[in-house]
């Protein structure tokens, strides 16, 4: 296989050399489409090297044509001595030349100098005589159609009739490369990317520029089976050799749907520059730009060349189309440069206001601490999408948590909880909670705290909420019921009202208070809002959770916002500092700070600070960080169980993501013997037992969820049924 | 003791194997038969028409088109089937045949599964076709499919090989009572020939453990093979498929006799429990043991003369000697069977 390999490039190796001698683009095919590793390849182009000593490109003879097409023939050794003796057929020329076919004559010509070196072509191809062979014509004229069955039909019909008769080894070969060509198209339009490279290997003579489509779809099957260089290097054979300007540019186009930005600059250069200084690639360097920067709005780490963002701003500047406005919003927004993204949203939407300007503007907005103006944005464009309604709620959540609590028209209020209950927002209703209270109107704020939990039944915050709301109207039935339900869970909620944690925390007044230290009478104090903030394009999916920025002046300087080294701190500060950065939602730094609080004197302290670095590893997603933190120092049994719980339910879920059910289950059946599982893991379980194949073990579980209305019950019971019902 | 008589059929299967299989040095299909067939079932692409099946094709009739080109001699209509089945059919990434063809689909190819019947029979007939026409093209060809039906279709179950049905939706992962077969797709004759162009060990092993299998295929009260078996322990009719003896399992007495077993207590079973007195196919519900339905196209009839003809040596009776194109499937059958009479069993015609 290999040898024949090895046959075959040596053939075009040779046959290009000798008949153009061109060696360039003769390196281009055997480094395109050569399977063969590296080291293989090298002899192939040292020879090709040693070739061109012969005939220095410079002093070639003009070639007839530009590329030579055809080399399908064995090793020049052979087909030169074979040359010698065989009658040159020259009734295609004369066939293709009576049709006005000049394409085809002259691909035949350069087809025919390859085979024969030493052959001229007749100087009127109209004189050859004419086949005397009629149905010999009929087959050629049903070749020229490209009816190929048809001259399969009609050689085996012909054969038939006349045992003795042999269709013309050219026919044959014509007739297999355009089989080959078929084949490579459907294999491609399949999605066969193996197949169309095989072949493309396999048939050199199509790999020619008077077959472009050929060459791209072998550049994409490169591509797709991961041989982006060698993709890459198909799209540069074309502009290195062939000349047609329509399919030249074309190339590019095609390449830029797949080969990163650094590639496409490198085709680039290829570009001709006519005598006027007209670049031909200039009608899709505005397209590129576009293209190169909406790729960058996916990804913030992208690198874009300056030139290309700042193509795009002329764009935006003298087009005027609110498409090049937006681009560069959400080229900008991901980058952190909140100036130019307002600048180019607002510019978009000052030209056609739309639901993915607005949806920048207000994530700007709200980034920049105006969320009322980002819900005001926001407001007509809340229905137009699912991350349309995310960034609305974003916006009414975080215009909610202004601290001082901002002024909001009445009217404005309404249309908020109108959608905050529509959409059941818990974190919006929970700010509600928040806002209630800071207008001195605790009833209204127990209602929406219950709402928010009532739609999402883990809101610690707003369990929290009712808790020192519970405690300021002194509903001590309340307070009971609610840390009742949240024993274990929560430490804030279970000591919310303890008199005594009052002294400890206020001897620490040096340090920038945090809610955790401030759970005394009711006076807690809200946390920020979440932001959604959705990354990208809004069509984009990825949502990345993000904390707005705390503002106002009364927390400027506060806090745990300015960069200290925990190593600086007095244990108990280090303490406060790793709380106030969980609440940040900075949980590497806060455990780096419990670190420190860890060596506190008072065993409190070391407790706190355990408990915390544990906490803050679990929300890093180290569960067997978390793990080694728990037990620096020994916790009350709530902490422990708490604690443990999380441990375990968080390898659980790691080991069942990462296709380890066996082990999750294992893990399950640990968490289980320090206490009733939880829902979500009984369905958890219930996935795992359904990787494993234990269909009956999943079977009960699912049927247990969907017994008390569990929607992963009944999807599992589904996804059961569809397994035993479902053979086809 | 099952397992024992299937060494013993295996063994002596295998000396008859070692023989040359069925390959036409002389045409052994007359040629007003294979042109009657060309003119009903050969499209002028080159594609076999399914017409019992909405007028697709597939990499099985194909194969069977190979073939029977092949056994009528004829190396135009054999180039001619073939050009269609490598532009339209031999795509996929891995070597084998896309199963499915549909002339109004676009891409026609409507199942990029493969068949693995279909497969092994365009290697065979690409392999008999390198050989007797000396095409070292059809026998590299063959070689491919030969090593990628090794490479994606081989099973190997306890200490036994076995062909699974296609490249993807029968093993263990993909059903739940998968591993899942069809007997019918073990064809015998084809595995020296197979062996030659991908040599492997496997292919005996193929061999013998398929027989071993078909033997210990005996369902319902009838203790017949079904058209679809799920290995799993004990074997049984594959769930989601009729547990039927049915046109697939009917190809299995055919295959075996055109590979030179002779054994006469599992042909008798087969020509007895699932040929009428009249001579017409029944297909069997194995649970039952009842008849589901009748059938007298001579193409499924010659089988059980086929069966009598090598047990009882009984002759072939005159209609079924004559070739009349009904539909591709029984004919194509009908064919397969003139053939094998006439290449090994003159003395029944």
């Amino acid at each position: 296989m290999k040898s024949t390999f090895i046959a075959l490039s040596a053939a075009i190796i040779a046959v290009g050399v000798v008949s153009v001698k061109k060696p360039d683009y003769v390196k281009h095919i055997i480094s395109v489409f050569s399977p063969a590793g590296e080291e293989e390849r090298t002899p192939f182009v040292t020879r090709v090297a040693e070739q061109k000593v012969e005939a220095p490109a410079e002093k070639k003879p003009a070639p007839v044509f530009q590329e030579v097409k055809r080399p399908v023939q064995p090793p020049v050794d052979t087909v030169v001595t074979a040359a010698m003796d065989k009658k040159v057929d020259e009734s295609a020329l004369r066939y293709f030349a009576s049709r006005g076919d000049t394409a085809r004559l002259q691909a035949e010509i350069s087809r025919l100098k390859a085979l024969y070196p030493d052959w001229t072509p007749p100087k009127d191809p109209l004189a050859i005589p004419q086949n005397e062979d009629k149905q010999l014509e009929t087959m050629w004229d049903l070749y020229a159609q490209g009816r190929y069955t048809d001259v399969r039909k009609a050689i085996a019909e012909r054969q038939a009739a006349e045992p003795a008769w042999k269709a013309p080894a050219d026919l044959i070969d014509r007739l297999a490369v355009a089989e080959a060509r078929t084949r490579l198209i459907n294999a491609s339009d399949l999605k066969q990317y193996e197949t169309v490279v095989r072949i493309g290997s396999e048939t050199p003579s199509l790999l020619t520029c008077s077959e472009v489509d050929v060459l791209w779809r072998v550049a994409e099957a490169f591509f797709r089976t991961n041989k982006a260089q060698r993709a890459n290097d198909a799209y540069t054979y074309i502009l290195a050799n062939c000349q047609n300007s329509a399919e030249r540019l074309a190339t590019v186009q095609k390449a830029a749907a797949l080969l990163p930005a650094k590639d496409i600059e490198a085709l680039l250069t290829r570009e001709k520059v006519a005598p006027d200084g007209a670049r031909e690639f200039d009608s899709i360097r505005d397209d590129l730009a576009r293209r190169f920067v909406a790729e960058a709005n996916a990804d913030g780490k992208i690198v874009v060349s300056p030139e290309y963002v700042s193509r795009v701003e002329r764009l935006a500047e003298t087009g005027g189309l609110a498409s090049d406005a937006l681009l560069l919003g959400w080229y900008y927004l991901p980058r952190g440069d909140m100036e130019d993204a307002e600048k180019w949203f607002r510019r978009a939407r000052d030209k056609e206001d739309s639901a993915s300007a607005s949806q920048g503007l207000s994530l700007v907005l709200i980034d920049r601490g105006v969320p009322q103006d980002a819900e005001d944005a926001m407001y007509r464009w809340r229905d137009t999408s699912e991350d349309a309604k995310a960034v609305y709620l974003a916006a009414t959540a975080n215009l909610l948590a202004l601290d001082p609590p901002a002024s909001i028209k009445s009217e404005v209020l309404k249309r908020i909880a109108t959608e905050t209950i529509k959409s059941r927002d818990a974190a919006t209703a929970q700010q509600f909670g928040w806002y209630a209270r800071a207008l001195n109107q605790p009833q209204t704020a127990i209602k929406w705290f219950k709402t928010a939990l009532g739609w999402k039944l883990d809101d610690e915050p707003s369990a929290y909420g009712l808790a020192v709301t519970y405690l300021q109207v002194e509903d001590a039935k309340g307070l009971a019921e609610i840390q009742r339900l949240w024993a274990g869970r929560s430490e804030r909620i279970a000591r919310a009202g303890e008199e005594e944690q009052t002294e400890e925390k206020t001897t620490e007044l040096q340090v920038p208070a945090t809610e955790e230290a401030a759970v005394v009478g009711g006076q807690a104090r809200r946390p920020a809002a979440r932001v959604v903030v959705v990354a990208g394009e809004p069509q984009e999916t990825e949502i990345v959770v993000e904390r707005v920025r705390p503002r106002g002046t009364a927390n400027t300087g506060r806090g745990c916002k300015t960069t200290v080294d925990p190593q600086m701190l007095a244990p108990e500060a280090a303490l406060t500092r790793g709380w106030c950065l969980m609440e940040m939602n900075r949980p590497m730094e806060a455990a780096a700070a419990f670190e420190v609080g860890l060596l506190g004197s008072s065993a409190k302290t070391r407790e706190d600070a355990a408990y915390g670095q544990s906490l803050a590893y679990l929300r890093a997603g180290l569960a067997s960080k978390a793990a080694v933190s728990a037990v620096k120092a020994p916790q009350n049994r709530k902490r422990a169980y708490e604690l443990q719980s999380a441990i375990l339910a968080d390898k659980a879920v790691a080991a069942f993501d990462a296709g380890r059910a066996r082990e999750a289950i294992l893990v399950l059946d640990q968490l289980k013997q320090i206490g009733p599982e939880r829902t979500d893991l009984l369905s958890l379980r219930g996935y795992a037992y359904l990787k494993l194949k234990r269909y009956a073990d999943a079977r009960q579980v699912f049927e247990a969820l969907a017994a008390i209305g569990n929607r992963d019950g009944q999807r599992g019971l589904g996804i059961l049924y569809r397994i035993f019902n479902d053979h086809e | 003791m099952g397992r024992m008589l299937a060494a013993l059929l295996a063994g002596i299967f295998g000396v008859c194997l070692a023989v040359a299989p069925v390959a036409a040095q002389q045409p052994v299909i007359a040629a007003e038969a294979w042109s009657a067939y060309k003119a009903k079932f050969l499209d002028p692409s080159g594609r076999i028409i399914d017409d019992g099946n909405g007028g697709i094709s597939h990499s099985e009739g194909q194969g069977y088109g190979l073939l029977l080109a092949v056994l009528a001699g004829s190396q135009p209509d054999f180039d001619f089937i073939w050009s269609f089945t490598q532009t339209e059919l031999l795509l996929r990434d891995d070597g084998l045949a896309a199963w499915k063809w549909s002339e109004a689909a676009k891409p026609h190819i409507t199942d990029i599964n493969n068949a693995t019947d279909g497969d092994i029979l365009i290697a065979y007939a690409l392999g008999l076709a390198g050989r007797q026409w000396n095409r070292p093209d059809y026998t590299q060809a063959g070689s491919r499919i030969a090593r990628a039906i090794l490479d994606r279709t081989l099973l190997h179950q306890g200490d036994r090989s076995a062909l699974l049905p296609a490249a993807t939706g029968f093993s263990a992962r993909d059903r739940k009572d998968g591993p899942v077969v069809n007997p019918s797709y073990w064809i015998f004759e084809a595995f020296p020939v197979l062996d030659q162009l991908a040599p492997s060990p496997e292919w005996a092993k193929l061999r013998n453990d398929g027989i071993a299998l078909i033997t210990d295929f005996h369902f319902g009260p009838k203790q017949l093979p079904a058209d679809w078996v799920s290995l799993m322990s004990p074997p049984k009719p594959a769930e989601g498929f009729p547990a039927e003896y049915g046109y697939n399992a009917l190809r299995i007495p055919l295959y075996l006799v055109r590979a030179g077993f002779t054994d006469r207590q599992l042909l008798d079973r087969f020509r007895r429990q699932t040929f009428s007195a009249n001579g017409t196919f029944t297909t069997i519900d194995l649970e039952s043991g009842n008849i589901r339905s009748n059938h007298s196209d001579p193409g499924y009839r010659i089988i059980n003369h086929i069966l009598a003809c090598v047990v009882d040596k009984t002759r072939l009776p005159a209609d079924l000697k004559q070739f009349t194109p009904t539909l591709y499937y029984p004919s194509t059958l009908h064919l397969l069977g003139l053939s094998f009479i006439a290449a090994s069993q003159p003395e029944c015609l």
